[in-house]
């Protein structure tokens, strides 16, 4: 009886393992997927992440489990994923902090930030010129004309130096022909403190994500004075395009993407590709991003490849002159 | 009056079954979260986060404020028993809940903490409903030289932290602010004492610290010891006594206070208030001496500060749209996952809404606390464990905790080192409370300091001219001089006491 069930047992394996290499091999991705985010939950770029993999897991039917590793601007779980193995199971939800404005600010990053697979643009953040609820400044122009008369006196504030606000409102200054110290720059940690304090009248003005600024400007504590994208915001109709009021010349934005570690397999970039396509044009996903203030952006692998490069030519003479390149 | 009707038909609403259950989940939930060190709220909201795409969102918002709130329950269990502070706000509930536990007071020392969290919580709750916008308005108010202020009345806490020799104290402050430098500089991207070291680069970690601080150095010292339980007293009764509880009445309500009016300030956060509620009830306690040994309202002050602070915290998010924590911001993204975008508007538009979440705070916190005081038995029956199976198990979770935090295995060596460390500071009688809360507050005072500095372009006026902060100012140089005063007036009684202190250890 016991020498049968062994019998049995051994014909039960050998069934399982035969029929493995008649088939081909079995499609990406027969595993859980981990999408790592170089910052913490709740932000820009971890919003957009949970959209996404909610999105994708549910057309592939795999996992795709978001990973918060924050710390050092993002440094932290960039590099994680770019020296992960490249098998398509590693990714991350990149951003414009953890690339071009990254590479344009840091000096002796521990990875090349050229080295990765990019994948696909998925959305952009577009950046709020914003001003105190009841500033006097009606538009731009008016805020780079008080600025020429009062040097060093108004104060803008920004999250770190690698937000978007710490290339947007220098690129103001430089349009302007003012210098970058005629304005006093005040840190803060977060978007969420740069805007609280702007709506306490702590600061005179700042150069926010949609995210950050729409709360405040609908609560009438903040005034968008332009918005850099082609065209007004759903939700936010008062706020001009930059082009319309003069400034066609602002173009720092934040953005989110899915990118991996170098040399990824060409079908795991491929079927990326693909489904984030899709999803874009997917009006539900639409509608899904369009309620955490995100617009929908496709870029393409080759695409997004020439839109990185092309941001960190303009990043870096902009982080070399005003002295954040570390 | 409006508001109490609108309230009322809050409540209709979070009545239904549904909504009922889904407090109940989130609290069961926020209760887990809170009791595993190193999966916080913000961790437990952001992993919920997709359930949102198919609940309504009145269940789905009661659901995961609800883990919010119910992580400030959990996070004083394993404090209390073995000394790992589940969550940041819950670091100074160790320094008397787990002197209780080892007396044998587990059960008292629990108990005090659910029932203070449920009085500061929904007194907090209270003033949410009936004051949120004004409170709001006067949040906005406060800025980087009011928080510089306030960093520095806090910092006067060293002195009376700083136990038996006030340079011991002082060096432990300054270690500590050493450590928290450590990094990437905000404000010039600078990276500070990294050694060319990437991990290093993202800073050193503040929760791997106090695993390694707290509960890795008293496992070393407890297997020192080589003693079968570390709990010297046999367990005694579950319940605090009713005078216990009336002692702590005074407790509870100044904790409220401290708790509610600091939570709403985005950038006060919540270590530093429950530090701050613990200070204060140790000045105006008569018997100063007991703090540190197990003393009932060293656990009921920052347990029901940290709950103060969550409610708090809803002021701003529902009345601006200001998330002052890192959970509150993820809480926000559920909110605009739905489309509604907190703020004066929301109030407007959807009342039903607004009014169901806050009314379903009221019922969740009673739920918590019908959940947590049973749990008091079971847990407190976990000082019965041998130590030979418990200490290992300290280790295993501590060292998950650290791990879980950012996912990065670097965070596993720091706790292992400040464990050492921890361990040999208690050798050389250094104390470690100091560390740590310069830990916190550091990183606050420097960029309070600097933000206010740049806001006048390099001067320090700001710092005199603003009322609001020359008064916490006045008052933090006040309190440390009157805390010198009475280290140095009588210092034959504070040997004495602090002798003793010592012994008992």
């Amino acid at each position: 009886m016991k020498k049968s069930l062994w019998l049995f047992s051994f014909f039960v394996l050998i069934l399982a393992i035969l029929p493995c290499p008649a088939q081909s091999a079995p499609a990406y991705p027969t595993k859980p997927i981990e999408m790592i985010i170089g910052f913490g939950p709740g932000g820009a770029a971890d919003v957009t992440a949970r959209l996404v993999a909610g999105y994708v897991s549910k057309k592939w039917g795999q996992p795709i489990n978001v990973i918060n590793m924050p710390g050092a601007s993002g440094i932290i779980g960039t590099r994680h994923t770019l020296t992960a193995k490249a098998d398509g199971y590693t990714l991350m939800m990149d951003n414009h902090a953890v690339s071009a404005m990254l590479a344009a600010s840091q000096i002796d990053l521990p990875f090349k930030w050229e080295n990765r697979t990019v994948i696909a643009r998925v959305t952009v953040d577009p950046v709020f010129y914003l001003v105190k609820q009841d500033s006097p400044w009606k538009d731009l122009k008016e805020v780079a004309e008080n600025i020429r008369k009062n040097p060093k006196v108004f104060r803008w504030g920004v999250a770190g130096v690698t937000a978007v606000g710490a290339f947007a409102m220098p690129q103001f200054l430089e349009v302007n022909n003012l210098p970058f110290d005629s304005l006093n720059r005040v840190v803060f940690k977060s978007g969420a403190e740069v805007v609280t304090a702007l709506a306490g009248g702590h600061i005179d003005l700042a150069a926010q994500q949609y995210s950050e600024a729409t709360g405040l400007i609908l609560a009438k504590k903040v005034r968008g004075l332009a918005v850099v994208n082609p065209e007004r915001l759903p939700g936010l109709p008062d706020v001009p395009p930059a082009k319309e009021v003069g400034y066609p010349n602002l173009n720092v934005y934040g953005w989110q993407g899915v990118s991996g570690p170098p040399k990824l397999p060409p079908e795991v970039v491929d079927k990326w590709a693909k489904s984030l396509e899709e999803a874009c044009k997917d009006p539900a996903f639409l509608e899904q991003a369009a309620k955490i203030y995100k617009v929908l952006a496709y870029l393409g692998p080759k695409e997004f490849w020439e839109f990185m490069q092309e941001e960190y030519k303009r990043y870096l003479p902009l982080a070399i002159k005003m002295g954040i390149r570390k | 009056m409006a508001t109490f009707d609108l309230l009322v038909n809050g409540f209709s609403q979070a009545l239904t079954p549904t909504n009922l259950l889904f407090a109940l989940i989130g609290s069961i939930l926020g209760t887990l979260v809170g009791v595993l060190p190193g999966i916080g709220p913000t961790s437990g909201i952001a992993i919920l986060l997709p359930l949102t795409s198919f609940l309504p969102p009145t269940p789905a918002i009661i659901m995961l404020a609800a883990i919010y709130y119910g992580a400030m329950y959990g996070g004083s269990t394993t404090a209390i028993l073995v000394n790992i502070p589940g969550e940041l706000s819950s670091v100074v509930t160790t320094l008397d809940g787990y002197q209780m536990a080892r007396q044998g007071r587990a059960g008292p020392a629990l108990a005090i903490a659910a029932i203070s969290s449920f009085v500061a919580g929904t007194m907090g709750i209270i003033g949410l409903t009936f004051f949120a916008p004004p409170l709001a308005e006067v949040a906005l108010q406060i800025g980087p030289p009011e928080y510089f202020g306030l960093v520095i009345l806090a910092l006067s806490v060293v002195v009376s932290l700083s136990g038996k020799s006030l340079l011991k104290g002082f060096a432990s402050a300054a270690f500590g602010a050493f450590v928290a430098l450590i990094g990437i500089d905000l404000t010039s991207g600078q990276k500070r004492f990294t050694l060319g070291n990437t991990e290093l680069v993202g800073g050193v970690d503040f929760i791997a610290v106090i695993i390694g601080l707290f509960a890795i150095a008293e496992v070393l010292r407890n297997i020192e010891e080589a003693t079968p339980s570390i709990y010297s007293a046999p367990l005694k009764s579950l319940m605090p006594k009713l005078k216990e509880l009336w002692e702590c009445t005074g407790a509870m309500l100044r904790a409220t206070g401290v708790g509610f009016f600091l939570g709403i300030l985005p950038g006060c956060t919540p270590g530093a208030i429950s530090f701050i509620a613990y200070d204060l009830e140790k000045r105006v306690s008569k018997n100063k001496d007991q703090f540190g040994k197990g003393a009932i309202q060293g656990v009921a002050a920052p347990e029901g500060a940290n709950n103060a602070t969550t409610s708090g915290g809803f002021v701003p998010l529902l009345a601006l749209g200001i998330p002052p924590t890192p959970a509150l911001a993820v809480l926000l993204s559920g909110f605009m996952i739905y489309g509604l975008q907190p703020g004066p508007l929301l109030f407007e538009k959807q009342p039903q809404f607004v009014w169901a979440v806050i009314a379903s705070m009221y019922i969740g916190n009673v739920m918590l606390l019908i959940l947590n005081l049973p749990l008091v038995g079971l847990w407190a029956k976990m000082v019965a464990v041998p130590y030979y199976i418990m200490g290992p198990m300290i280790l295993l979770f501590s060292f998950i905790g650290a791990f879980s935090v950012r996912n990065n295995f670097f965070d596993v060596w720091t706790a292992l080192f400040f464990g050492f460390l921890g361990y040999l500071m208690d050798k050389v009688k250094v104390p470690t409370t100091p560390m740590v809360l310069s830990l916190i507050l550091i990183p606050m005072l420097e960029s309070a300091l600097r933000q206010s500095l740049s806001m006048a372009a390099g001067s320090p006026v700001l710092l005199f001219t603003r009322p609001l902060t020359l008064i916490f100012l006045i008052a933090g140089v006040l309190m440390t001089i009157f805390s010198l005063y009475a280290r140095y007036r009588k210092p034959k009684i504070k040997e004495h006491l602090l002798g003793d202190k010592e012994e008992a250890k």
